[in-house]
C-alpha cells in the first residue's frame, strides 16, 4: 500500500494547490477557446460480449453546471450535452464526422444550393406523445430568424431566409445566399415541440419555464429532474424512434472540479469521466475500469497581435515557430499525449490536408530569419533588438489550464535561446477573454484553444472582416485567403470545398496565422462492464442509447 | 433597552446601503463581465446588443444600481443572466435549506464538544489535559479547512469508502435519513472544527477570569465543593461573552461554508456564491453580498442584545 500513500499525498497536494485554479477550467462554450486536457492511450478493442441487457443507471460526472434546455439558447458544454440526450436534430454526424439523417428521412438540396427540401420521417413521438411534424421545424429554424429573438445563435440561421411547411412531413429551407454548413450544423439543431411552446412571445422565449423546468424532445432520454447544483436525471425514452435505450436512466452529476471528479470516480460515486492526460496514469490504476483514447478535436496555439508591427511580417512569425521546440512541448509538458499540429484543422477530419509548410524546431533558421527582419543583437546584451527597441513581448494564457501555463514557461525558455524576452501572465478565464477580444486586444501575445466543429470553416477566425468585431483577435490579413474563404462558403461539392480547404491551410501555415501547437488527445473512463460505446472526437456520449451494462461475475 | 434596539436597527440601514453601494461597484468593476464569459464567440454584434439591452447592462452603473435597489426593497433580485430567466429568488432558496442544515448541525457539533472542554480546561488550567485541548484547538485554528476537507476525502471517502465524497445523497437510491446523516457528517465535522478551536479557547478564557474573580473565592471558602462553584456561580458569568461569539458568528452563515461547500460539493448557497463569481452571474452576488452583509449587522445586533440579556450589569 505504500504506492496508494504516496498516491494519496500526492493528490491532496495537488488538490490543494489547485483547488482555487481549477474551478473556471471547464463549461465553456461548444465553439469557444477550448479547454482540453491531453493524453495518449491507444483505444482498446471493445470485448466481444453477449446481448445487451437493458437496465443500469449511469451516473455522468461534469464540472460544469448546465445553464437552461433549450439550443436555441444555450451556448456551454454541460447544457449541450443534455440536450443531446433531450433532443434530436434532422440530422446529425457519425463519428467520422459524415452527416447523418436523424429525424429527417432526407435532404434534397437544388443545385444552386439555396433550396434544402427536408422530408421528415413519419411516427416519430415527443416525449409527450405528440407527433413531429413540419410545423415543429417551421417553429424551431423560425426561432432565431424572428426580430425578438434575445439569443447567441444567430451565426449558424445566417443564411437561412425562409423556412416553410410542404406538407405535414416536408419542409422546404431557402437560403439567401449558399452555406456549405447549413446542411451540417445548422439542421443539426434540435426540434422543439411547436404545440407546447407556439403561445410563448419570442422575447421571453429563452427565459420560458420550459427551459429548466420541463424541456420536452424527441430523444433517447425525457428530461426527470434537476436538483440545482447536484444533478440532471434524464429516463429512457420507451417510444424512442430508434429503440428504447438500453440504460434506465443517465444521472448527470456537477462536481466541484478536476481533482474532485477523480476522486469520486476511484470512489465509484460517478461512472463515467474525462481525464486530464495529467491524470491518466493516475486514473489507469483504478481497478475495474477501462479508459478510451483519441484525438480530441481542438487544437492549442500561439497567437500574436498583429496589429503590432513587428509581428505582421510573416517572416518573424515563421522564425517565432521556429525558435519552439514542439516536439518537445508534446513529449515533456504533455507526457507524449497529443500530436504536433500544422494546420487548423483536425487530422481527423476530411477536409485535413497535411501538405503545407512545416516550420519545426531551428532555432538558427529562426535567427537568420529574424536578422532578416532587422531584428539582430546590436548591444550585445544578449536580447535582440532593432531600432533601439529589445524584442520583448507577454504571453498571456488562462488561469487553470495545468498545460498551458506550463508551456508559457517552457516557451519563454526557448524564446531566450534566439534572444526574445517573452515573459508570462496567468490570466483569470473571464478577465483573459475580455483582455484578448474586440475591442481591446490587450496582449502581445496569447496561448489559446479552438475547438472544432465537425465542417471545417474559418472565415469567423481567419477572415480580415473579422478582426474588428468577430473572432479574428490575432488581425491575420491576407486577401487571397480571404478570397479562398469566400469561395468556398459558396461551394456546394465537397471534393471542391476540400479542395479550396486544402489551399486555404496551406496559405495560412505559410503566413503562421498562429503557431499551431498542438491537438491533445482525449481520455474518458469508464466501467469495464459498459458495452456499445464508441469513440467520438467531439461527443463524450455519442449514441448513448446503445450503451449496455453487462453483467458483473 | 427597547429604544436601544431602535437605535441600533436604525443605525444600520445607512450602513447596509453603504455596504451595497461598495458592493455593487467592485462587482462592476471585476474584470471580464457575463458578455465576455458566457457567450457563444460566434454571436452576431447585433444579438450582443439586444442581450445586453434586455438585461440593462448598456444603462449607466448608477442607474443599474438605483433599479436594482428599487426592486430588492421590493423583494425582487432580479434573474440569473447565466441561467436565463431563473428568479435569483428562487435559486438561493433552491440552496438555502441546504446551507441551513449544514450551518445548524455544525454549529450545535462545535458548541457541544467545545463548551464543555473550554470549561474543564479552565478548570484544571495547567493539567495535561488543558494542554492537549489546548494544542488540538490551535491546531483546530491553524488547518484552512478546505485542506482538512480535502484529506478527509481522499483519506475516509476514496481511500476507506468509509464516507460519501460529496453532495446531500446518493444518487439514483431511495430517500434515507441515514443516507443524508452520512453525507452531511464530513462537512459539518470540517465546519465544526474552526468554529469548535475558537469556542474552546473563548470559553477557557472567560471561564478562568470569572473563577479568579473574587466572589468566587468567596463561594468556595464558604465551603461550597469545587464543581458546584464552577457550575453554578462560574457558568453563567463565564458564558455571557461566549454567547456574544454566536452573534459573530451567524455571518460565516455564506461566507464559512463557501469553501467546504466548493470541497464537498455541497449545493448551499457558499457554492451558488463561488460559482457565480466565476461565471459573472451579477445578479445572483449581488443578492447573495447583500444578505450576507444583512447577516453581518443582524449577527451584531443579536450579539450585543444577548449580552444585554444576560448580563444585568448592562444597562442602557
Amino acid at each position: 500500500m505504500k504506492f496508494k500513500k504516496s498516491l494519496w499525498l500526492m493528490l491532496c497536494l495537488t488538490i490543494a494547490m489547485s483547488l482555487f485554479l481549477a474551478a473556471c477550467s471547464g463549461g465553456n462554450n461548444a465553439e469557444s477557446p477550448a479547454e482540453e486536457t491531453p493524453a495518449e492511450e491507444k483505444p482498446e478493442e471493445e470485448a466481444p460480449s453477449g446481448e445487451p441487457v437493458v437496465g443500469g443507471d449511469i451516473i455522468v460526472g461534469s464540472i460544469g453546471e448546465p445553464t437552461l434546455f433549450n439550443p436555441y439558447y444555450s451556448t456551454d458544454v454541460p447544457s449541450s450535452n443534455i440536450e443531446g440526450f433531450i433532443y434530436n436534430g434532422l440530422v446529425t454526424s457519425n463519428e467520422k464526422f459524415e452527416t447523418e439523417m436523424d429525424l429527417a428521412e432526407s435532404v434534397d438540396s437544388s443545385d444552386d444550393g439555396l433550396t434544402h427540401v427536408v422530408k421528415l420521417k413519419q411516427g416519430i413521438k415527443f416525449h409527450d406523445g405528440e407527433e413531429v411534424t413540419a410545423d415543429d421545424v417551421v417553429f424551431s429554424f423560425s426561432i432565431p430568424l424572428h426580430e425578438d429573438y434575445v439569443g447567441e445563435r444567430g451565426s449558424s440561421f445566417e443564411a437561412l431566409e425562409s423556412v416553410t411547411k410542404i406538407d405535414d412531413y416536408t419542409v422546404e429551407f431557402k437560403l439567401s445566399s449558399v452555406d456549405v454548413t447549413f446542411v451540417p450544423i445548422t439542421l443539426s439543431f434540435a426540434v422543439l415541440p411547436e404545440h407546447i411552446l407556439k403561445d410563448v412571445p419570442m422575447g421571453d422565449l429563452g427565459e420560458n419555464e420550459f427551459n429548466t423546468k420541463s424541456p420536452v424532445g424527441t430523444g433517447p432520454f425525457k428530461f426527470d429532474s434537476w436538483a440545482d447544483g447536484e444533478y440532471v436525471k434524464v429516463v429512457a425514452n420507451d417510444d424512442y424512434y430508434e429503440g428504447r435505450p438500453y440504460l434506465d436512466s443517465i444521472t448527470y452529476k456537477i462536481v466541484p472540479d478536476q481533482n474532485a471528479l477523480l476522486a469520486q470516480f476511484q470512489a465509484g460515486d460517478v461512472d463515467f469521466i474525462t481525464v486530464p492526460g495529467t491524470d491518466l496514469e493516475t486514473a489507469k490504476a483504478f481497478p475495474g475500469i477501462k479508459i478510451e483514447s483519441g484525438l480530441g478535436l481542438s487544437y492549442t496555439y500561439l497567437g500574436f497581435n498583429q496589429q503590432q508591427e513587428r509581428f505582421q511580417d510573416p517572416k518573424v512569425r515563421q522564425a517565432l515557430t521556429h525558435a519552439i521546440n514542439r516536439e518537445e512541448i508534446v513529449s515533456a509538458v504533455m507526457n507524449g499525449d497529443g500530436e504536433v499540429a500544422h494546420v487548423p484543422e483536425s487530422p481527423l477530419s476530411w477536409a485535413y490536408n497535411s501538405d503545407v509548410p512545416q516550420f519545426n524546431y531551428d532555432p538558427e533558421q529562426a535567427k537568420s530569419l529574424l536578422a532578416e527582419a532587422g531584428w539582430e543583437d546590436t548591444d550585445g546584451d544578449g536580447w535582440l533588438d532593432k531600432d533601439g527597441e529589445k524584442f520583448s513581448f507577454v504571453m498571456k494564457t488562462n488561469q487553470g489550464n495545468k498545460i498551458r501555463e506550463d508551456i508559457v514557461v517552457v516557451l519563454q525558455q526557448q524564446f531566450k535561446e534566439v534572444g526574445i524576452e517573452a515573459t508570462p501572465e496567468i490570466v483569470e478565464w473571464s478577465a483573459y477573454i475580455e483582455q484578448i477580444s474586440a475591442p481591446n486586444w490587450d496582449y502581445d501575445a496569447l496561448v489559446l484553444g479552438w475547438s472544432l466543429a465537425t465542417f471545417p470553416e474559418l472565415s469567423d477566425i481567419f477572415h480580415t472582416n473579422q478582426r474588428e468585431e468577430g473572432l479574428n483577435f490575432v488581425w491575420y490579413s491576407n486577401e487571397e485567403a480571404d478570397k479562398l474563404m469566400e469561395q468556398a462558403k459558396q461551394t456546394v461539392d465537397q471534393e471542391a470545398y476540400k479542395e479550396l480547404y486544402g489551399q486555404i491551410y496551406k496559405i495560412i501555415a505559410e503566413d503562421q496565422a498562429y503557431t499551431f501547437l498542438y491537438y491533445p488527445n482525449v481520455h474518458r473512463a469508464m466501467p469495464e462492464n459498459l458495452n456499445g460505446y464508441v469513440f467520438h472526437a467531439k461527443s463524450d456520449f455519442y449514441d448513448i442509447h446503445k450503451w449496455w451494462f453487462a453483467e458483473q461475475e | 433597552m427597547v429604544t436601544y434596539i431602535i437605535r441600533r436597527v436604525l443605525m444600520a440601514i445607512p450602513l447596509l446601503i453603504g455596504i451595497t453601494i461598495i458592493s455593487f461597484a467592485i462587482v462592476k468593476m471585476a474584470p471580464g463581465g457575463p458578455t465576455a464569459l458566457m457567450m457563444d464567440p460566434n454571436i452576431k454584434p447585433e444579438n450582443r446588443e439586444k442581450f445586453i439591452q434586455k438585461y440593462g447592462l448598456d444603462q449607466p452603473v448608477h442607474v443599474q444600481y438605483v433599479k436594482w435597489l428599487g426592486n430588492m426593497a421590493k423583494g425582487d433580485f432580479g434573474t440569473s443572466l447565466v441561467r436565463k430567466g431563473t428568479p435569483v429568488g428562487e435559486m438561493i432558496m433552491n440552496r438555502l435549506p441546504n446551507t441551513l442544515l449544514l450551518m445548524v448541525v455544525s454549529t450545535l457539533l462545535a458548541v457541544v464538544i467545545s463548551i464543555p472542554f473550554g470549561i474543564l480546561s479552565a478548570a484544571r488550567p495547567y493539567s495535561k489535559l488543558d494542554y492537549s485541548v489546548t494544542i488540538t484547538s490551535f491546531l483546530g485554528l491553524a488547518t484552512p479547512n478546505f485542506w482538512l476537507g480535502l484529506i478527509l476525502i481522499m483519506f475516509l471517502s476514496v481511500n476507506l469508502g468509509w464516507f460519501p465524497t460529496g453532495g446531500t445523497h446518493t444518487l439514483n437510491e431511495p430517500f434515507s435519513i441515514w443516507n443524508r446523516i452520512h453525507h452531511l457528517m464530513l462537512p459539518a465535522f470540517v465546519l465544526a472544527t474552526a468554529d469548535m478551536a475558537g469556542l474552546t479557547r473563548y470559553t477557557r478564557t472567560s471561564m478562568l477570569e470569572v473563577l479568579g474573580q473574587d466572589y468566587m473565592r468567596t463561594a468556595r471558602a464558604k465551603g461550597f465543593r469545587q464543581n458546584k462553584v464552577i457550575y453554578k456561580h462560574g457558568l453563567r458569568n463565564g458564558l455571557i461573552p461566549v454567547i456574544t461569539i454566536f452573534g459573530l458568528m451567524l455571518p460565516t452563515f455564506i461566507g464559512g461554508s463557501v469553501i467546504v461547500e466548493q470541497v464537498f460539493a455541497w449545493p448551499g448557497i457558499g457554492k451558488l456564491f463561488f460559482d457565480s463569481a466565476f461565471q459573472r452571474d451579477y445578479p445572483v452576488i449581488m443578492a447573495l453580498t447583500v444578505i450576507s452583509a444583512v447577516f453581518v449587522v443582524i449577527g451584531n445586533l443579536l450579539a450585543d442584545i444577548l449580552y444585554a440579556v444576560f448580563d444585568p450589569r448592562i444597562e442602557y
